[in-house]
Parts: structure tokens; sequence; C-alpha cells
């Protein structure tokens, strides 16, 4: 189990480092520089070149990668190159905003998805057809489209709830709520028909293993046979896609934070883009992969919890 | 021709049609497209569907129709070129990783799981801050991303492929290594590649609809899918339906794209298990009711008959009686496929879905009642019976345990609820149930999974679960198949063990008559759903009245010792006919050297062995033989083919 975990250590290690080179190659690929753009339109390129050699931009690249390296351990990810604002508090700052979503939706769509899910397998017939078209046109839509439906729906003819915007959970509890919730909702709705579909194929396969035979024979009562036993033996591929989409949702909820107007990641991922704000979007890059690295962790000592052969192989 | 299988069903012929009409559609749009894409209509903006606008306008009255078929080519041109990209690197990959061995796999495989924990979109988006917005090349670069699940995916199947038989053979005759992959690989493999590539390329148009719809999407003038949505998504508040024709259009690709993927799966699991074990009442186990005189019998079946599909179905038992007094081993025997097995479940009730009791009585001198017919009872009841009365030990005992669990739970779990006792108490009995099926330390074995147990160790802890209810029967279904031999032996010493000790009633279903033989005071021959002869073990395996008996006996491959081993072994020739193909008059005739024309007609079950009549619960010294003209004497025996014939031991 400690040398099982010490790999894994290792791995979660090795990929943060590969995104960073990865986005540093990426950056040094474009055909701007940070001079460029802190020089402002306009500049002479003896202006550009100076403020390339004030930035290091002119030195060699692996001295830059390390230069840079250095600081990111020490949780300095430089100062933006457009309003000049630390890139490290900035990107916490924002934070709680991505994590907010991701952890409601994942949450929700867990709890509907199995469910349902469930629902569906032991119920089979029509309630099981409806889950699986269902689930399959909700898969078809693209979230964003979902979304502004949504915002249409429930925003712009029922009043419900605010369009966009956000406000902090500090600032007040309720209204931040209420900024999440159509966000949270729209995810929510694919999110659960992944999970709904995992759940069935998964509660289907168990309730057909020899093992759940011996409980028949048991006079086992069914109850305990559906609900124990064979979901237990359906979980771990439910926490594994449950741990994907968490994943999805941190690096992948740019959309949604743009449909929204939400200050997260995504929406600051997107402006380093589009602004070629360099080491902001190296940061990024950097932050999104720590998440994904530390799920994948969760993801591994949870799994191990489930199966014991995971556990004890 | 062939159909192909994806459009053998409505679901893939409108999934193939819809892609196909969307390809023809966009190639050929600037020949048909009612307005030019551009062509802007001031007096008729932001208008909805009418007879020159179907789908109605934009903003800029440009036509809504024009406009996304104009546009489907970019939107999912590129999502294609994802999928081939995809596949162009994984397949390969896996093909070589398969083909070259441990390290090889290893740097692959790592490398794989490196780009598989990469967040793909915000990488994806770094890509485009670094190259600007191309999308022919950011779909290039999401099909890099993609190529990791794609390989893992085929490793796998390329793996377990190059195992196959065929395709060691085709190795070992000299053919090339690209030509085993051309030749025998990638075409087992095409079915899966077919389904992933249409799941991959919906979930690739999604992706590359969201990158346009953030405006990392082709620039503004050509509309991409993504970037209609968008430009709709501005005119939400004053004209909603522009929303609607993009997003059908994208949400239709993508269902289309995912019905085929079923289609040519094959709609893998499409249904679903069969909520309850429904019994349906059938008014000819009504008949069975009333007073039965059970003769001191545990178990006392008549006239059984077990069918899929109702009683209109097919049968696969037919009228097969045999009584069980306490305390005795009844030998279930006959080759695979001879209603063995779904007898055995029948008579708790455990036949499997579809599969039920259409006929006949079942009854069962239950603890609490002088006996009921077990064949009329409801499921519920039927449950309450299970374990506590009647217990079943399974083929394969290494999947008959739930391996989410510790051993030491799935003994006191039943242990509390049979006998409503504490936990502490329920694992002490649990000790000692372990200590009576010989497991010595006990403790540990509680604490097992049952991952980490032997075959041997693991039918041992089924035996002590089938005891956990203190039951009179016990059903053991073919118990030491699956085991090694040496641990064969070893389960049936401690079944007879537990029979002489506990008292225990015993029902064992068996190909071998040598496990019969050592185990069990009566026997049974099935053959072809019918009970063909019965009598004591020493009748029966002693002088076979049957002539199917007699052969089944003759090509035990069982030597006695000191005799010659024969050259080849004896087999009974033919195989046993289907339910569908069972004729009127003996099943076994087509394969029995006696068979005369008298066997063309139906014959019943008489008495034999010395027996005064056939259903004697009454008078229990019964034998029955199904057979036109039983054997006499043994010196009569059918020779089975081939002639060098081996002796019964």
């Amino acid at each position: 189990m400690l040398t099982y975990l010490a790999r894994r250590l290792a791995f979660a290690v090795t990929t943060v480092l590969a995104a960073s080179v990865v986005s540093f190659l990426l950056v040094h690929a474009s055909s701007g520089s940070p001079g460029a753009i802190t020089a402002g339109a306009g500049a002479t390129p003896a202006q550009v070149a100076a403020e390339n050699h004030r930035l290091g931009w002119d030195q060699p690249l692996v001295t830059q990668y390390l230069t840079w390296l250095g600081h990111a351990a020490s949780g300095n990810f430089g100062v933006s190159l457009i309003d000049g604002h630390n890139i490290w508090s900035d990107l916490m700052a924002r934070l709680p905003v991505t994590a907010s979503i991701a952890v409601f939706a994942t949450l929700l769509s867990g709890v509907f998805g199995v469910l349902i899910g469930v629902a569906a397998a032991v119920r089979s017939g029509l309630a099981d057809r409806a889950v699986t078209v269902g689930s399959g046109v909700a898969l078809s839509l693209p979230q964003f489209w979902i979304g502004i439906l949504l915002v249409y729906l429930i925003a712009i003819k029922a009043h419900l709830l605010p369009a966009t915007g956000y406000v902090a959970f500090s600032a007040s509890p309720s209204q931040y709520l209420q900024s999440l919730a159509l966000p949270v909702i729209t995810l929510t709705i694919t999110g659960t028909a992944i999970i709904a579909r995992t759940t069935r194929t998964g509660m289907i396969s168990a309730l057909r293993q020899e093992h759940i035979r011996t409980l028949h024979a048991l006079g086992t009562p069914p109850w305990r046979i559906r609900y124990v036993h064979a979901l237990r033996f359906a979980a771990a591929p439910v926490v594994s896609v449950l741990g994907i989409q968490f994943i999805a949702l941190f690096g992948g909820s740019v959309v949604i934070e743009q449909l929204f107007a939400l200050p997260g990641l995504g929406q600051a991922a997107q402006n380093a883009i589009g602004t070629n704000d360099f080491p902001a979007v190296q940061g990024v890059v950097v932050i999104a992969t720590v998440v994904v690295v530390i799920t994948n962790l969760v993801l591994d000592l949870v799994l191990a919890a489930i199966d014991p052969r995971v556990r004890t192989a | 021709m062939r159909v192909p299988r994806a459009l053998r069903t409505v679901g893939g012929v409108l999934s193939a049609a819809w892609l196909v009409f969307l390809l023809l559609a966009s190639v050929t749009a600037s020949w048909w497209l009612p307005y030019q894409v551009d062509a802007q209509d001031p007096a008729h903006t932001l208008a909805g569907p009418s007879a020159s606008h179907w789908l109605g306008t934009d903003d800029l009255g440009r036509d809504v129709l024009s406009r996304i078929a104009a546009g489907s080519w970019i939107s999912v041109g590129p999502a294609l070129l994802a999928v081939v990209v995809a596949f162009g690197i994984g397949i390969p990959l896996a093909l070589l990783a398969a083909e070259h061995g441990r390290w090889v796999e290893h740097g692959f495989s790592r490398f794989a799981e490196l780009l598989l924990a990469l967040p793909s979109i915000v990488i994806l988006l770094a890509f485009v801050g670094a190259v600007g917005v191309h999308p022919w090349a950011i779909m290039t670069v999401l099909g890099v991303l993609l190529s990791a699940p794609v390989y893992r995916i085929f490793l796998g199947q390329a793996q377990s492929l190059r195992t196959r038989l065929y395709v060691d053979a085709a190795r070992v005759n000299g053919v090339s290594s690209l030509r085993v992959n051309l030749r025998h690989v990638l075409p087992a493999m095409a079915t899966t590649i077919a389904v992933q590539a249409a799941q991959l390329f919906a979930i690739s148009v999604l992706i590359e609809a969201g990158l346009a719809f953030m405006g990392f999407g082709p620039s503004v003038p050509s509309p991409s899918w993504g970037g209609l949505i968008a430009a709709a998504s501005q005119h939400v508040y004053d004209d909603p339906w522009l929303m609607v024709p993009t997003g059908v259009v994208l949400a239709l690709t993508v269902i289309a794209a995912n019905g085929l993927a079923d289609a040519v799966g094959g709609g893998r699991e499409r249904e679903a298990v069969p909520a309850r074990h429904r019994k349906p009442r059938t008014t000819v186990r009504a008949a069975a009711g009333g007073t039965h005189d059970a003769g001191g019998m545990l178990l006392d079946v008549r006239d059984l008959t077990v069918a899929v599909g109702g009683p209109d179905g097919h049968a696969l038992v037919t009228g097969v009686s045999f009584a069980l007094p306490p305390g005795t081993v009844l030998g279930l025997v006959g080759e695979s496929g001879c209603g063995k097995t779904m007898t055995a479940r029948a008579l708790p009730g455990l036949l499997p879905a579809g599969v039920e009791v259409t006929g006949g009585s079942v009854w069962f001198a239950g603890r609490d009642s002088a006996g009921r017919d077990l064949a009329g009872l409801p499921d519920k009841e039927l449950r309450a019976i299970r374990g506590r009365e009647i217990a079943v030990i399974s083929q394969e005992p290494m999947v008959a345990l739930d391996p989410m669990f510790s051993v030491g739970y799935q003994l006191t779990q039943p242990i509390r609820r049979f006998r409503g006792v504490g936990r502490a108490e329920a694992r002490r009995i649990a000790t000692e149930l372990l200590g009576q099926v010989g497991i010595v330390d006990a403790g540990r074995m509680l604490r097992s999974y049952p991952h980490q147990l032997s075959g041997g160790m693991a039918q041992r802890v089924c035996i002590a679960l089938a005891l956990t209810g203190s039951p009179k029967l016990l059903i053991a279904d073919e118990p030491t198949t699956a085991l090694d031999v040496t641990v064969q032996a070893e389960i049936l010493s401690l079944l007879r063990a537990l029979v002489r000790t506990t008292g225990l009633s015993v029902i064992i279903v068996s190909h071998d008559p040598g496990v019969v033989a050592d185990l069990c005071d009566e026997v049974a021959v099935m053959y072809a759903g019918q009970v063909v002869e019965s009598g004591t073990v020493a009748e029966v395996l002693g002088q076979p009245a049957h002539p199917y008996t007699a052969a089944l006996l003759a090509a035990n491959p069982h030597v006695a010792e000191g005799l010659p081993v024969p050259e080849r072994l004896p087999s009974i020739p033919g195989t046993v006919p289907a339910p569908p193909d069972w004729p009127t008059g003996c099943r076994f005739a087509s394969r029995c050297s006696l068979a005369t024309a008298e066997c063309a007609a139906p014959v019943p079950a008489t008495p034999a062995h010395g027996a005064a009549k056939v259903h004697g619960a009454a008078n229990h010294a019964t034998g029955t033989v199904r057979c036109v003209h039983p054997l006499s004497s043994p010196a009569e025996l059918p020779v089975p083919h081939p002639v060098e014939r081996g002796v019964p031991s």
C-alpha cells in the first residue's frame, strides 16, 4: 500500500511537471512576445526588445523554465502582463467560484444519477427505456445550449433566478446559492445523464453475477441484494466516472463560466489566452493540472476503500 | 449482399440516414442554398420561420437554414479529423505495444496515462493561445489528446486477440507481423473501432462547438454551429427561436453518431434484469393442491415440468419424478444439457429469468409443516424456505462469493437473519461452521476476502454458508467440477462427513457416475429432460436397466486398478438432442445401439429393480426405467462406439 501510494505520488508530480513543460513550450511557440504586450501597441522594436530583456524572454529556454519552476514551487507565478496583478492570488481568488460549481454539480449528479440509474436497472420495462432515451438526448445537447435554454425559461420567462453573475458566499449566502443555481443545474443535467447510464449498466451486470445467485439461494431479502450487494459491486465504475466528471467540470467549465459570467478559473483561462497573457496561461494550466492530479489521487483511495481486490492486491 | 449489422435496427438506419444526409447537404450546399450565406435582408431581421425563410433569419436578416447548411462542414469536418488522428495514433501504438511486450507496452502506457491526466480543455486553450484560431489544427491536437483513451481501449483488445489460437497459429506459420495485424487482429477489432469512432466523433463535435461558442472557432463570417449558437445567445431576450434550429441540428448529429455506435455494438445489455421472479400461477399447478401422502419422504417430486417462455414455450424438463427420504443422498446424473441443473434449481424456485415450472408438484416436508407443494408457492414464501430449509451450493465457488465483502460479513449476515442472534454470537457460530467444514484458522478466514481464497477453500466457505440456516436439504450442483482433482476428493469426503454427522439430505447434480457411486444412496439418471432410470446406487450402477445408463457407465474414463487402460476412450456417439428436437418416442433412440421400431412410440416409466409400482412414496423401495426393452443382465450391455471399450469402474 505504501509503495503504491509513493508510486501514485511520483506519477502525480511527473504529470504536473509535464503539464508545465507543455504549457511553457506552447507559450514560447507563439509568434508574439510578452514585451510586445507590456510595451503596448505602437512601441518600436527596440522598446519591445528592452521589455523582453527586462522580462527575461531573451534568456535560453532552459534557464527561463528553471527560473519559472523555482518561483512556481514557492507559489509565485509572476504578475499578469495585462494588469500587473499577482497571478497566484488572482487564481486563488477565482478557485472558490469554480470549486463551488464543480462540487455542487458533482454531488447532485451523483445523487440523482445513482437514484435514476438504479431505478432503471431494477424496474426495467418502460421506466428503463425512458431513462435510456432521456439520458441519450441530454448527452447529445451541448451544455451551453442547455444553459441558454435554462436562462430563457427560468431567468427570463419565470424570473426565478438571476441569469448571470456571481455573489461571494461571504457577501450573501442566499445570493451566493442563487447565483450558482443555473450553472449548477445546467451541469447537473448532463452529469446526471452520464451517472445514470453508468449506474444502470453497472447494476444490470452486477445483478447477473453468480454471487447474487448465492444470495438468492440463501433467501436474502431483495432490498439487501439490490442496495447492499449489487450497488456496492456497481459502485467502482460510478465513482470513477464521478471523478472524471469532477475533473471535466474543473478544467472544462470554461464555456459555462463564460455563459453565466462567473469569475472562475475557466474565465481566467479564456482571458489569459485571448490577451496572450503568457505567465497567466502557464499559471492556469498548472493549477488545472494540480486539481486533476489531486482528484485522481483521491479517486484511487476511494476505489481502494470500495473494492477489497484493489486494496489488498 | 449481407446487410451490415448497423442497418438492421430502426435506430441504426435513421442515424446513418441523418449522417449521410448531413454530409451530402454540406458538400452540395452551394448549389441548392436558397440564399447566399451572407445575403442580408434588413427588412426581415430576427424573423421567425416563414415561407421565404424556413428557419427564420438572424439579427442581420440572414437566412438561418442557409447558414446552418453552409456551416455544417466546418462544424463536423474538424471533429472527423480529430477522430482520424486519435485512431491513427492510438491503434498502431496499441498493436505495437501488444506485439513487442513488456517494455514497449510499459513505455506507451505510462505516456498514455500522462496524456489522460492532463486537463485536455485547458491544454487545448493554451494551444489556441499559442498558434491562434485554426479549427483544423486545434482538432488535430484534440485528436492527439484523445489517442490516449483510444490506445487504452485497444491495447486490451489487441492483447487478448494475440493470445487467440488462430492468431497464434498464423504467427507460428511464419506470417509476417504486419500481415497478422492486418489480416487477423484489425478485422476482429472492427466492431469496437466503429463503436468507439462514432462515440468519439460525438464528443469531438460537442467540444468543437464549445470552442466555437467561446469564440475559438472559425473566424466570424463562416458560420460554424457553435458560433451560430453563440450569436443566437445574444438574442435570447428578443428572439429565443434563433437558438432552436442550430441546437436541434447539432443535437441530432450527436444523437445520430451515438445511435450508430449503439446499432453497430448490437445494443449491448439493452434489457434490464427482470425485477422480480414473477411466478405466473398456472392452472396446471393448482391441480396439485389438496392432500398428499408424503409417506415419510422429505421431498417428493412428481411429474415436474420446467419450460422456457411459459407453458407454450419449450419444455426443458418433462415429467420428472423422484422421492428422497430424510438423511439420504440422491444423485442426479447425466450428460450436459439433460436438465439436471434445471431440475435441481426448480425445487427452491431458483430458475433463471424466463424459465419456470409449468407442471407437476414438489412436495417438501418442511420444518414446521407436514408438507407443502413448493411448485405452487409465490416467491415471497419460497424466500423463507431458501437457506432455512433448502440450501444450494453452486458449481463455481470462485465466483459464488461476493468479492466486495469479507468472508466474516458474508457468513455472519445470514446467521444473524436465520438465528436471530447478535453480532458476537454470529461470529462465534461462523467460527464453529468453518471448523465443521474443515477450516482450521477460522479467525483468519473470517477476515479474508474471496479473491484471496483457493477454489477448494472457497467451496468450503460456500458449504459453511449453506449450513448457516441449518437446512434439511442441501442441493449441490456439480460441487467439485471446477476444482482440482485432489481438492475434489477432499470436498467429497467433507460432504460425506456432513451427511453422517448432521443427518442432512443431499441432492448432488453430477455428470460423473464415479462421484455418484462414491457419495449417493440413490440415483436418478437423466437424459434429455427425463428421468430414464432410477433406483438405489447399487442397483442402477451395478445392473443398469437403461441402455443410456449402461453407455454412460461404459464411457466413464475411470479405470479400475489392475485392469488395462483402453487405447481409446469409449464415448457415446452423437450428442444430447436440444429440447426443440426431442422425438415423441424414446429420446435416446437415435444414439442407442439397441433401438428398434417400437422405440418411436412414447415410452412410459415402468417399475424396475424389483419395484412393484412407479410412484411409491409410501413404498419407497422403487426403481424405474423408461425403456421398451430394458437390459436384464450385464451381459446385454450395449457396446458403445468405438469398439475398444473401457471397463466401467
